[in-house]
C-alpha cells in the first residue's frame, strides 16, 4: 500500500537534513509502530506523507497504492485515503467542528466520484462514532479544536479518522497527554478501525500505547533513518533499555 | 488649509468644502480627491418596480420585522409600516464633516421612540434609484426609554452612481438597550458617508454591528459617549470588500464617566485592490475610573494588491483602568490551510471556509439569530461571487 | 536576588532630584542671539568648513524659513522665539584640544562629576562605579566584557575631546567629532550627510542642518567588529543656548558597532532647546546598536524650565541582512519629541526599537518609532514601555508600514503603558499601513495601573510604597532594560527610581 524508498528530506529554508534515507513498506491490514527519540524525525515523516509545506524531498520516493504520493496536494492525498492524526492538532477559530467534518467528508467523496452524504445520514454517521469515542455534542458544536483540552484534541482527531474512514492512518503521538482511561478509549477507537484493507502507522515515544494497539511490526527511527525493525517484542525491549543505544552523537 | 484650495466640482455642487488628507482624521480617505462626481440634491421620482426590487434585495428581507422604506432620502408612506415621527431640529456635532454635509442636504428621515420592549425588529430600508449623481441626505433619531429595548436594522441598497449621506442619533435612557444592525450594501458605484452618534445613560446597553460591503467609497464615523455609570457598549463590524472599494471607519468611544465597558471588534476582508481602514479611538476622561475598554481590528488580505491601514488609539487620563487594543493584518494562516487540506478539503473551499469563519466572528456579537443567519448567507454569497 | 538589588538601588536615591543640575563656571564664546544667514555663515566659518558645507547649511536654512513648526504631537509649550537664542557656544579655553592633556581641567572635572571619566587609563565603565554589579549582568545586550568605552564629549556646541582614538584607528574605525570628520574625511561626510535625514525632512531637522555645531562621526570599515563601545556624552551648559548636534554613523559591509549616548544639562529656570539629528547607515550584513539614556533637565515640579528635546533619529538599513537596533531610556526633558526610526530597504534587513519613557512632574513625552518596510523579507520589532506619573503626559506614537513590494514583511509591536496616579495621561497612537497581503503585522497595546495585588504583596514584605513602585516598574520595563549595554543598566535602574520619586503618596 505504502512504499517509502530511500527518503531524504530537509527543511526548505535550511540545509540540514532531517530524514536521511528512510525506507519503509506497509501492506494493507498491517499496523506498523515507529518509535524513536525526540527529534529523530518522526513528525517530519508524518508531515511529508501528508504534504505539509516547508519540507523539501531531496532524494527518494513515496508511492501510495502505486501512485507517486509526493506529486499530490494535501487534499488529494486525503481523498486517496491518507489521514494524519496530528501530534499537535491545529485550532481553527470560527469553523464549527460539525461543519468542518461535513465539508471534509463530502469533498473527499466528491473527489472520489461518490455522491455527497445527505444531512441526516451524515448526522447519524458522526453521532454514532462520537458516542463511541466519548466526544460530546458540545465539542461538536465548538470550533475545530478551539478550547479543547489536550485529551479532547486527541479524541477529536480519532473521531475525524473514524468519520473519514481513510485507508492509511498515520497517528503521530496520539497517546501523549492522555491519561490511562482516555488512552483506552482512543485505542479502542483505533482498533475498531483495523481492517484487512486499512493500514496504520502508529508513531509513539512510549511502549504503553502498543499494549492496546498491538503492532505487526516495530521500527526504531533514529537520526532520520530506520535503524532497527522487529516484532512487538522490540517495543518492550525499548521500554526497558530506553533509546540510549540509538541516540547518535546527541549534542 | 482647505479653504485656500480652489473648490472642486463636487464641492461646488454639494455646497461644502471637503476635507483632504492633510486633515488627520481624513489622512487615509482624502474626500476632496476621492469624491469627484458633481453630486447634487435632487428631487427624484423612482419607479415602483425598481423600489420593490431593491427593497426585496435587502440581506434581511427574510427577517420578520416592521419596515420603513426611504426612497432617495424620502420617507415612503405607502410602503412603510411605521409612522415617521418628529425629528429634533437640533443636530449634534454640527462641525463634523458628515453632519455638515447632511445639513447642507437638508437631510430628513424618521424618529423612532421606544417606550417599552419592541416585539419585532424595525428595519429601515434605504433605497437609491432613478437619477444619476443625486446626493441623498438622511437623518434618523432613535431613542429608547428607561429599561426599554429595541432592535433596529438600517439597510442601504441602491443602483447607479449616487452619494448617500446619513446621520443616526441614538439616545439610550437608563437601562435602555438597543441592538442596531447596519448593512451598507450600496450600489458598487456609490459613495456612502455616515455618522452614528450615540449617548448612553447609566446601565444602558448598546450592541452595534455594521456590515460594510457596498459602495465604491465608504466612510463611516461613530461617536459614542458614556453619560452614566455601568453602561456597556459593543461595536462590531465586518468588511467584505473587493475590486477597488475603499472603506474607512472612524470610531470615537468617549468614557466620560466611571465604570463603563466598551468593546470593539472589526474583521476586515479585502480582496483585489480594495482598501480597508479602521481608526478607533478610546478616550478615558479624568475620573472615569474602572473603565474597561478594549478594541481589536483584524485584517485579512486576500490579494497582494489589497491594503489595510489602522490607527487604534488610546487617550487615557484615569489610572484605574484596563484598556487595550490589538490589531493584526496578514493573509490566511498557513497552518489552518494545511489542516483543512489534510482532511481532504480542496484549496478554494478551504479558503472560503476560513474567510467565512474570519468574517463571521463579528457576526457572533449579534444576538438575533435570524439576523446572524442572513449575514452568514450574505457572506457566503459574497465568497461565491469572488 | 534581583529584587533586593533593586531595593538597594532605590534606597540609594539621592535627595536632590536632579543630581546633574550643577553648572560649570567656564567662559564661553557665544554667537550673537538670533538666526539669520549671517549666523549660519558665522558657525560655518568658526568651524573652517568647506564651501559645499556652507552651501548645504544655507540651503537648509532657506527651507527652514518656509516651514512651520509641527503641531501634531501631543505636547504644548509656549511659542519658541527662535530669534532669542544663541546658536553657538563654545568653551573659550581650548579652541581645539589635540589631546586630553590640553583639555581644560574644568571640563574634565565636569565630566568626572557626571560619572564620565575622560582619562583613558581609568576603567571607563561608563556611568557605573567600579565593582558595582547589576542584576542584569550576564543577560545584557552589551557585547564588551572589558568595560572599555570610547567617549566623544560634547560640551554645548563643540566636541571637547574624543578618547581611545588611536586604539580605534588601529582597527580602521574612525571615531571623532563631526567637525574633525569634515576636515579629515570630507568625502565620507559629503557622501552620507543628509542621506538618511535630508535637510528639509522636518522643521527641527532643517533647523539642525542649518546650525548644527558639532556631534560625533563614526565609520566602521568592512568586516570590522568595533573593539569597544563608542559613546557620546552631551552636556548643555551655556544659558539661552540651543544645542544642535548631529551624529552620523556608517557601518560598512559586515561590520558591527554599538553606540551609546548620554545627555544632561544644568538646572535652569528657562527652557532650553535641543534639536539633534542622528543618521545611521548600515550596509550589507552590518549591524548598528544605538542606545540612549536621555536625562536632560526635566524642569521643576511646576513645569518651570527644562529642555525641549526635538530630535530626529533615523537609521537606514541600506544593505541586505543589515540590522539597526534603537534602545532608548527617556527620563529627562520637559518636552520630548522623538521617533527613532528604521528604513528597512535591504532584503532581509531588521529593525528594532526598545523604549522606556518615564514622565513625571509636568513632563510631556511624545515618542515612538517608524518602521518602514521596503525590502523583501524584512522584519521589525517594537517594544515600548511608557510610565506616566505626576501631572505628566506620555504618548507613544508609531508607524509600521509595508510597501507594496515589501514581500513577507513581519512586524511585532507591544506597547504598554503604566499610569501612576490619576493626574497623568498615557496615550497610544499607532499607525499601521499594510500594502501587501504577504506582510504579517501584529500589534498589541495595554494601559493599566500598577496592580493593587502587586503593591500589597511587596508592601507586605516590608517595602515602602515608593520602593514597591520602583521595584514593579523595573519589572515592567525589564524586556527593554535587557537590551541596554551592561554599562548603562545599573545607572538606568537607579534613574528609574529617581524619576519616579514623589509619584506616590
Ligand atoms: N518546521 C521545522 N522548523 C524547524 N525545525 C524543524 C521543523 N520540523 C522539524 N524540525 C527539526 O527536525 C528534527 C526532527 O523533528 P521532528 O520530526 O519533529 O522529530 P520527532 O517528531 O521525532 O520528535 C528536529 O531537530 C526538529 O527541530
Ligand atoms: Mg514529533
Amino acid at each position: 500500500m505504502l512504499e517509502i524508498n530511500n527518503l531524504h528530506v530537509k527543511l526548505e529554508d535550511e540545509s540540514r537534513e532531517i530524514l536521511k534515507g528512510l525506507t519503509l513498506s506497509v501492506k494493507p491490514g498491517e499496523v506498523h509502530a515507529i518509535m524513536g527519540p525526540n527529534g529523530s524525525g518522526k513528525s517530519t515523516l508524518s508531515y511529508v506523507l501528508s504534504g505539509r509545506e516547508g519540507y523539501e524531498v531531496t532524494e527518494g520516493s513515496v508511492t501510495f497504492k502505486g501512485e507517486d504520493l509526493l506529486a499530490l496536494e494535501p487534499d488529494q492525498r486525503a481523498a486517496k485515503g491518507v489521514f494524519l492524526a496530528f501530534q499537535y492538532p491545529i485550532e481553527i477559530p470560527g469553523v464549527a467542528t460539525m461543519q468542518f467534518l461535513k465539508v471534509a467528508l463530502n469533498a473527499q467523496r466528491k473527489a472520489r466520484g461518490q455522491k455527497e452524504m445527505s444531512a441526516p445520514d451524515f448526522m447519524r454517521h458522526v453521532k454514532d462514532r462520537a458516542a463511541r469515542l466519548n466526544v460530546s455534542q458540545d465539542m461538536l458544536r465548538r470550533p475545530v479544536n478551539v478550547g479543547f483540552s489536550g485529551g479532547e484534541k486527541k479524541r477529536a482527531e480519532i473521531l475525524q479518522m473514524a468519520v473519514l474512514e481513510p485507508s492509511l492512518c498515520v497517528l503521530d503521538e496520539t497517546d501523549s497527554g492522555l491519561d490511562i482511561d482516555a488512552l483506552r478509549v482512543v485505542a479502542e477507537g483505533v482498533n475498531a478501525l483495523r481492517s484487512p484493507d486499512r493500514a496504520m502507522i502508529v508513531i509513539t515515544h512510549y511502549q504503553r500505547l502498543l499494549d492496546y494497539i498491538v503492532p505487526d511490526k516495530v521500527h526504531v527511527l533514529s537520526d532520520g533513518k530506520i535503524v532497527r525493525t522487529g516484532g512487538k517484542e522490540l517495543a518492550l525491549e525499548l521500554e526497558e533499555k530506553g533509546y540510549a543505544d540509538y541516540v547518535v552523537k546527541a549534542a | 488649509m482647505s479653504a485656500l484650495l480652489p473648490r472642486t466640482a463636487a464641492e461646488d455642487s454639494l455646497g461644502v468644502s471637503l476635507p483632504n488628507r492633510r486633515s488627520e482624521e481624513w489622512k487615509w480617505t482624502d474626500l476632496r480627491r476621492l469624491v469627484t462626481a458633481p453630486y447634487a440634491r435632487k428631487i427624484v421620482a423612482a419607479r415602483d418596480a425598481d423600489i420593490d426590487r431593491l427593497v426585496a434585495s435587502s440581506p434581511f428581507a427574510s427577517v420578520k420585522a416592521k419596515r420603513i422604506i426611504i426612497v432617495n432620502g424620502v420617507y415612503d408612506a405607502k410602503r412603510s409600516q411605521l409612522p415617521r415621527g418628529e425629528i429634533n431640529a437640533v443636530v449634534p456635532l454640527a462641525d463634523d464633516v458628515i453632519v455638515g454635509i447632511g445639513s447642507k442636504l437638508e437631510a430628513s428621515g424618521v424618529s423612532l421612540v421606544f417606550d417599552g420592549n419592541a416585539d419585532l425588529p424595525v428595519e429601515i430600508v434605504h433605497v437609491a434609484t432613478g437619477a444619476a449623481q443625486q446626493a441623498i441626505g438622511v437623518r434618523h433619531t432613535i431613542s429608547v426609554a428607561a429599561n426599554a429595548a429595541a432592535t433596529v436594522i438600517e439597510t442601504f441598497v441602491g443602483e447607479g452612481d449616487y452619494l448617500c449621506n446619513t446621520v443616526t442619533e441614538i439616545s439610550l435612557a437608563e437601562g435602555a438597550r438597543v441592538d442596531r444592525i447596519k448593512a451598507e450594501v450600496e450600489s458598487p458605484e456609490a459613495t456612502h458617508l455616515s455618522h452614528v452618534i450615540a449617548t448612553l445613560a447609566a446601565t444602558a446597553m448598546l450592541r452595534d454591528f455594521t456590515l460594510t460591503s457596498g459602495a465604491a467609497l465608504n466612510r463611516q464615523n461613530g461617536t459614542l459617549t458614556f453619560l452614566g455609570e455601568n453602561a456597556d457598549a459593543q461595536i462590531a463590524g465586518t468588511y467584505l470588500l473587493k475590486g477597488r472599494q475603499h472603506a474607512d471607519t472612524r470610531l470615537v468611544v468617549d468614557h466620560a464617566v466611571p465604570h463603563c465597558t466598551s468593546r470593539e471588534l472589526f474583521k476586515c476582508v479585502m480582496d483585489d485592490n480594495a482598501r480597508g481602514i479602521f481608526q478607533g479611538k478610546v478616550i478615558v476622561r479624568p475620573d472615569a475610573q474602572k473603565t474597561d475598554g478594549k478594541q481589536s481590528s483584524h485584517a485579512l488580505l486576500l490579494s497582494e494588491a489589497a491594503e489595510f491601514d489602522a490607527k487604534p488609539e488610546l487617550e487615557i487620563y484615569a489610572d484605574d483602568v484596563v484598556c487595550g487594543h490589538g490589531a493584526t493584518a496578514g493573509d490566511l494562516n498557513h497552518d489552518h490551510m494545511f489542516y483543512l487540506k489534510s482532511r481532504g478539503i480542496p484549496e478554494p473551499d478551504a479558503k472560503s471556509l476560513l474567510i467565512a469563519a474570519f468574517a463571521g466572528e463579528a457576526f457572533e456579537t449579534i444576538e438575533h439569530e435570524g439576523i446572524r443567519e442572513c449575514l452568514s448567507a450574505y457572506a457566503e454569497g459574497w465568497l461565491a461571487r469572488r | 536576588m534581583a529584587d533586593l538589588e533593586t531595593i538597594e538601588l532605590v534606597k540609594d536615591i539621592d535627595v536632590d532630584k536632579y543630581k546633574y543640575g550643577f553648572e560649570t563656571d567656564i567662559e564661553s564664546e557665544l554667537a550673537p542671539k538670533g538666526l539669520s544667514e549671517d549666523i549660519v555663515r558665522y558657525i560655518s566659518a568658526k568651524k573652517n568648513e568647506p564651501q559645499w558645507m556652507l552651501d548645504w547649511r544655507l540651503e537648509a536654512f532657506r527651507v527652514w524659513q518656509n516651514m512651520e513648526e509641527p503641531t501634531w504631537a501631543k505636547v504644548s509649550y509656549p511659542k519658541i522665539d527662535f530669534q532669542d537664542l544663541h546658536y553657538y557656544a563654545a568653551p573659550k579655553s581650548t579652541p581645539a584640544p589635540k589631546s586630553l592633556d590640553e583639555v581644560d581641567p574644568k571640563l574634565l572635572e565636569t565630566y568626572a562629576k557626571l560619572g564620565i571619566p575622560l582619562k583613558e587609563q581609568e576603567i571607563l565603565a561608563g556611568v557605573r562605579k567600579q565593582g558595582e554589579k547589576s542584576e542584569l549582568d550576564g543577560e545584557s545586550g552589551g557585547e564588551y566584557a572589558s568595560g572599555k568605552v570610547a567617549v566623544d564629549a560634547v560640551f554645548d556646541s563643540v566636541s571637547v575631546v574624543t578618547t581611545f582614538k588611536d586604539e580605534l584607528k588601529k582597527h580602521g574605525v574612525i571615531f571623532c567629532s563631526i567637525s574633525e570628520a569634515l576636515r579629515e574625511h570630507p568625502e565620507l561626510v559629503k557622501q552620507h550627510l543628509g542621506s538618511v535625514v535630508p535637510q528639509g525632512d522636518n522643521f527641527y531637522a532643517a533647523l539642525n542642518a542649518a546650525v548644527f555645531s558639532d556631534g560625533s562621526f563614526v565609520y566602521v570599515p568592512p568586516g570590522v567588529r568595533c573593539p569597544m563601545e563608542l559613546s557620546t556624552y552631551f552636556r548643555m551648559n551655556a544659558k539661552n543656548t540651543g544645542q544642535f548636534e548631529r551624529t552620523l554613523i556608517i557601518a560598512d559591509k559586515g561590520s558591527y558597532v554599538s553606540y551609546l549616548e548620554g545627555c544632561t544639562a544644568p538646572t535652569r529656570d528657562e527652557s532650553q532647546l535641543h534639536a539633534a539629528v542622528v543618521e545611521l547607515i548600515a550596509l550589507e550584513d552590518a549591524e548598528i546598536k544605538y542606545s540612549t539614556v536621555q536625562n536632560w533637565y526635566p524642569g521643576d515640579a511646576e513645569g518651570k524650565g527644562g529642555i525641549y528635546n526635538f530630535v530626529t533619529k533615523r537609521g537606514d538599513c541600506r544593505g541586505a541582512h543589515s540590522k539597526i537596533s534603537w534602545t532608548q531610556v527617556e527620563t529627562g526633558s520637559a518636552i520630548t519629541w522623538k521617533y527613532p526610526s528604521c528604513i528597512l530597504r535591504g532584503d532581509h534587513s531588521r529593525g528594532e526599537f526598545y523604549s522606556i519613557a518615564i514622565s513625571n512632574g509636568r513632563q510631556q513625552v511624545d515618542s515612538g518609532t517608524k518602521m518602514i518596510h521596503l525590502g523583501k523579507n524584512t522584519s521589525s520589532r517594537i517594544i515600548s514601555k511608557g510610565i506616566a506619573a505626576g501631572r505628566s503626559d506620555n504618548t507613544y506614537r508609531g508607524l509600521v508600514s509595508a510597501h507594496r513590494k515589501a514581500l513577507n514583511a513581519r512586524n511585532f509591536t507591544q506597547c504598554d503603558s503604566l499610569l501612576i496616579g490619576d493626574k497623568c495621561g498615557a496615550h497610544t497612537v499607532p499607525y499601521i499601513e499594510s500594502k501587501t497581503s504577504t506582510a504579517q503585522f501584529e500589534h498589541e497595546a495595554t494601559t493599566s495601573k500598577i496592580s493593587d495585588d502587586q503593591m500589597f504583596y511587596c508592601m507586605s514584605r516590608g517595602l515602602s510604597e515608593e520602593e514597591a513602585v520602583a521595584l514593579i516598574v523595573n519589572g515592567f520595563v525589564r524586556d527593554v532594560l535587557q537590551q541596554l549595554p551592561m554599562e548603562f543598566m545599573a545607572e538606568t535602574q537607579k534613574l528609574i527610581g529617581i524619576s519616579l520619586e514623589g509619584s506616590v503618596g
